[in-house]
């Protein structure tokens, strides 16, 4: 007998290769081979027809003659410089998650900065008469470039590149963000003749800045009242659990445009009166309890999927019950539905859409309102629609991504 | 130092007295700030005379409804106008609902199709009618419809279905006089096939020999059909869409509005995006092991399709699809944004000339309703699955 | 509750071998809902006994060492460990908890956590120990029950016998008096029942209390120094390995015994 082994020998040629991916995946059987036969050409005619609209019949004027509404919409020219100085505070943000993570996060960051360089670089005069952005506007927003490369330099070293730097930094801007766009009232009264941060009204803000105010501020807040509603619904305090389980339902219950109405309507009247809370400030907290009622139900399902005997565990240490859920439950349960959780922030996302309905102009009612307000537009609904459906489609794609990184991450160890 | 003590127990150290005063201390700051919120309405509706009460219900509602599955005149009243806009909106759902699921269950099932082009197709389907806001995509469609031609030159299939700007003309049934007499034969019919079939598996399991119940089942039932029929000629007649007049109005059939094709459209690509998602999980959680053990007892790819994966796939399939189905229901609301008169919007009219809180109150009270009936769909069918020990 | 005895010194129940009593129940009731789970149990166990308790399932064994550290409320009766009445004073309940560790059947350590974080948790948080201390004593521990190298990866990471030995090094971490275990070795491979054995018979013989649910009778026979057995919430039979073994006082011990020394 032989003693010797067989030595490995080269797969058929039909095996690997393009030919034997070709085999497996078009003509694996024949139901396969019919669908590939009809379907290749269908393929094929849909992408070329779609692309010779994109790049011959479409007209992109009603884009690319408006950059600045699209991204800030119509808050005031002369005071762009704040959401833009706000940009630059987020691209800290993105470096330093680059810096620290890599992998994921630089990728979404060097998307991230290409988008900024093609905002900033696009020649706008060249393609209309009359639209340009001003140098220092382009300055700004190319700006965001070596702001990311150092932010991703000190997101390397050991001294910065820590998550808690990372949290800090993002509620710094946060508050700075939004108090740049706010302004500072009675700063001409007490300084004349300085007018840089005279206060904007929230009315006024607009495009895509204000749907990611929108979801950021609702995915910051409806994150920590969602953890509380689950808690109170899984809690022993009859009341509570009560109130938790009607809060919840009832917004899961009712359409958000619905609510979007009642907080208009009802909200005011249920506040005390001259109660400083503006229709802006309402819509954001009915999108962020909508948000919360779901949230709440993600996460309680997360807990319910724990093993009883992880909080026995931890009550046998002697950890009292609070720190129980905070240390034990909760990181688990969470990171368990990390997937429905960034469906939620997506959803979230998507939703900010519908402020429209309270005369907020966000990106897509900016839109709107320029093809209802031009006659040379009139005809061009598609093109921003289809423009608007890439700005979302773009933003939420990164968000899935980032989730199913992060998963992946915290996947290691797991049992 | 003297103290207070429950059973010789300091209170502040006592697990049931801290449990009961948790109770009481929560109870009472829940209870407090409702009652603020209400009292600030009550006395907001006081002092600034907001018009409130429920007597507007009985009151002539005096607006049109542009389209309506119920019959509805100006000289309606405020309820049955809630009635018909409630109607609009389950039938929406409910047609929705239904094509969504059907599209979803087939783009699901491509996405781990083995041929490239259709699982890729799939999932290129999924990931962007799943990321873009619905309300993008009814603003999309509904212009995308508004731009065919006008009725004189819409396009017409077999002389049966009309498309224009004006809507979507479909052929659809029409109930004869004999309805009722043809219900009675159904009843006859089903509860004759029910009995033979009883009757057939009985014998089947004394004899021990194949006495197909199944087949006798319809045979009967159609026996009976046919002997309906003879007598009563058809209970249902196809009526089908057709041009009048000089501008070619159609009449007949069943006619969509552009504004109700656009959102049947939107909500049904965008929902069964979502629902493909679902299936596709649901299948892929069906472990390997199933499928081998099947095919390993000699069924083919179809049985094991069938009997084995596909049942247990329903089980991690169905409570998310409930939850798709609300989703759906309560997505039609953006009805509001193209005008066609769903609930919200209809409601929304009213309260230019009836108390905004009684309304907000009613449909959130439908919208809930709803909810809960999709509910108590999901927990029979969990209740179902447990009993056979899920 | 009735029974205010805050005599913890009495020792007027079960068997003991006349050292100090650390735990003491004294005629211990527990329902679960109309079910009786816990007849009338009493006994007591001396500082540094080893006392395994047997019995078939449903019998109340699990059930009463769960209400030594009150992951079980209990509804009558006394329960006394190491001087602390099981009230419904939370200065007691915490108290007992930190005397008392417990290892499940299920090792329950905590999937997000790292080994050492696993063990420094509760001394940290609970007794405050600087986390540079608390890392000390987790890696003599880890030591201890032989798996050092293991300090920094996740439980998922470790086989069973690993993560019941961390779960072990767990609970000796917060310096107990007495350790609970509740059917160590049911969840284990038969290789790696031995090595978890081995580590429970070293702690036996450093003076630790142990009160042990398992059916490891050959652990029993060598190490414990009384066998407890439960049937239907009672303590049935309670003697020296070597009587119950060669003469239990029950005909009801004998089945049972030749009914899991069967197989």
């Amino acid at each position: 007998m032989a003693t010797e082994h067989t030595a490995p020998m080269q797969p058929p040629r039909t095996e690997t290769g393009w030919i034997g991916w070709a085999r497996f995946n078009l003509f694996g059987s024949v139901p396969s081979t019919i669908v590939t036969v009809v379907s290749a050409p269908l393929a094929l005619w849909a992408c070329w027809a779609g692309l010779s609209w994109v790049f011959t019949t479409a007209d992109w004027t009603l884009v690319t003659s408006r950059p600045q509404q699209y991204v800030i919409g119509i808050y005031p020219t002369e005071h762009a410089w704040r959401p833009l100085v706000g940009w630059l505070m987020v691209s800290v943000l993105f470096g330093l998650a680059a810096g620290m993570w890599k992998g994921a996060a630089l990728r979404i960051a060097i998307g991230y900065g290409a988008i900024a360089l093609v905002v900033g670089l696009l020649p706008y005069g060249a393609l209309h008469e009359g639209v340009n952005m001003p140098l220092d506007i382009r300055l700004l927003v190319l700006g965001n470039l070596p702001v990311l490369a150092v932010a991703y330099w000190l997101g390397t070293t050991e001294a910065v590149g820590r998550p808690r730097w990372l949290i800090v930094g993002g509620l710094v801007t946060y508050v700075l963000f939004l108090s740049l766009l706010v302004g500072l009232p009675g700063v001409t009264a007490v300084l004349p003749g300085v007018t840089a941060m005279e206060p904007v009204s929230p009315r006024v803000w607009g495009g895509l800045m204000l749907n990611l105010i929108l979801s950021v501020s609702g995915i910051v807040l409806s994150f920590p009242i969602g953890v509380a509603l689950a808690l109170g619904r899984r809690s022993n305090l009859p009341v509570v659990k009560l109130m938790c389980v009607v809060f919840i339902e009832v917004f899961r219950g009712v359409p958000l445009i619905t609510l979007l109405f009642v907080s208009q309507v009802l909200v005011p009247l249920a506040l005390p009166e001259n109660f400083p809370v503006n229709s802006v400030t309402r819509a954001a907290i009915v999108i962020t309890l909508f948000s919360a009622a779901y949230m709440a139900e993600n996460i309680r399902g997360g807990l319910q999927g724990l093993p009883p005997g992880q909080a026995e565990a931890a009550r046998a240490l002697g950890l009292p019950g609070w720190r129980v859920t905070v240390w034990i439950l909760l990181p688990q349960a969470v990171r368990n539905v990390i997937p429905a959780i960034v469906g939620q922030f997506i959803g979230l996302f998507k939703d900010t859409s519908l402020v429209y309905i309270i005369g907020m102009l966000d990106i897509l009612e900016i839109g709107r309102a320029v093809v209802q307000g031009n006659v040379e537009f009139a005809d061009n609904g598609r093109e921003l629609y289809l423009f608007v459906a890439v700005i979302f489609w773009l933003i939420t794609y990164t968000m899935s991504y980032a989730s199913r990184s992060l998963e992946r991450h915290l996947g290691v160890g797991q049992r | 130092m003297t103290s207070l003590t429950y059973q010789g127990i300091p209170v502040w150290r006592h697990a049931r007295i801290l449990g009961w005063t948790a109770q009481i201390v929560s109870a009472i700051i829940v209870i407090a700030a409702v009652a603020f919120f209400i009292y600030n309405l009550a006395s907001a509706v006081e002092e600034r005379d907001i018009p409130r009460g429920w007597s507007f219900l009985s009151r002539e509602y005096s607006t049109p409804i542009s389209e309506s599955l119920l019959p509805y005149e100006e000289s309606d009243t405020f309820a049955y106008a809630f009635l018909v806009a409630a109607t609009n909106t389950l039938t929406l759902s409910l047609v929705g609902v239904a094509f969504a699921t059907v599209l979803g269950i087939v783009i699901g099932s491509a996405q781990l199709a083995g041929n490239w082009i259709l699982s890729r197709a799939a999932k290129v389907y999924v990931e962007f009618f799943r990321n873009v806001p619905l309300i993008v995509q009814l603003f999309f469609w509904y212009i995308v419809l508004l731009g065919l031609p006008q009725v004189r030159e819409g396009y017409v299939w077999f002389d049966a279905i009309y498309m224009n700007n004006s809507g979507l003309s479909l052929p659809w049934l029409k109930a004869q006089d004999t309805v009722l007499a043809w219900g009675i034969y159904a009843a006859v019919a089903v509860a004759a096939a029910l009995a033979v079939q009883q009757v057939a598996i009985r014998r089947e399991l004394r004899t021990g020999r194949p006495s197909y119940p199944l087949v006798w089942a319809s045979v009967t039932a159609v026996l009976i059909g046919a002997v309906a029929w003879v007598s009563l000629g058809a209970p249902l007649v196809i009526d089908l869409p057709r041009p009048v007049g000089r501008f070619g109005h159609l009449q007949g059939g069943i006619g969509l509005s552009i504004e109700l094709a656009a959102l049947l459209v939107g909500l049904i690509i965008y929902t069964s995006a979502f629902i493909a998602e679902i299936v596709r999980a649901g299948l892929q959680s069906v472990s390997r092991g199933q499928g081998e053990a099947s095919r390993s007892l000699g069924l083919n790819a179809m049985e094991t399709l069938r009997y084995v994966t596909f049942p247990q796939a329903l089980r991690v399939i169905i409570p998310p699809l409930i939850s798709q189905y609300l989703n759906l229901t309560k997505n039609s609301s953006l009805a509001i944004a193209i005008g066609y008169a769903d609930l919200t919007s209809v409601a929304k009219t009213m309260t230019q000339t009836a108390p905004a809180i009684s309304i907000f109150l009613i449909i959130m009270a439908i919208y809930l309703l709803f909810s809960l009936g999709y509910s108590l769909i999901g927990n029979l069918y969990n209740r179902h699955i447990q009993f056979r020990g899920g | 509750m009735e029974n205010q005895s805050s005599d913890a010194t009495a020792t007027d129940g079960g068997q003991s071998n006349g050292a100090e009593d650390i735990i003491i129940c004294r005629d211990v009731h527990k329902w679960f809902g109309s079910f009786h789970a816990l007849r009338g149990v009493t006994t007591s166990v001396a500082r540094g006994e080893v006392v395994v308790v047997i019995g078939p399932s449903g019998s109340g064994k699990s059930t009463f060492i769960r209400t030594i550290n009150r992951l079980e409320k209990h509804q009558r009766g006394d329960i006394i460990v190491d001087g602390f009445e099981m009230t419904d004073d939370i200065r007691n309940i915490d108290a007992i908890r930190r005397e008392v560790g417990m290892v499940f059947q299920q090792f329950n350590l905590f999937p997000h956590l790292s080994v050492m974080r696993n063990i420094t948790l509760a001394p940290t948080k609970v007794r405050r120990l600087p986390m540079s201390e608390a890392e000390d004593i987790a890696m003599e521990l880890l030591e201890r029950v032989g798996i050092p190298e293991q300090a920094n990866k996740y439980p998922g990471e470790l086989s069973g016998g690993q993560q019941q030995r961390v779960a072990i090094a767990r609970a000796l971490a917060m310096q107990p008096k007495i350790m609970l275990f509740d059917e160590p070795t049911s969840a284990l491979d038969p290789e790696m029942i031995k090595e978890v054995l081995e580590v429970m018979q070293e702690l036996a013989a450093s003076q630790m209390t142990i009160v042990a649910v398992t059916h490891e009778l050959g652990f029993a026979r060598e190490v414990a120094d009384r066998i407890v057995m439960f049937d239907e919430g009672s303590i049935v039979e309670d003697q020296p390995p070597h009587d119950f073994f060669n003469n239990p006082r029950h005909e009801r011990v004998r089945r049972f015994l030749s009914q899991i020394l069967r197989h």
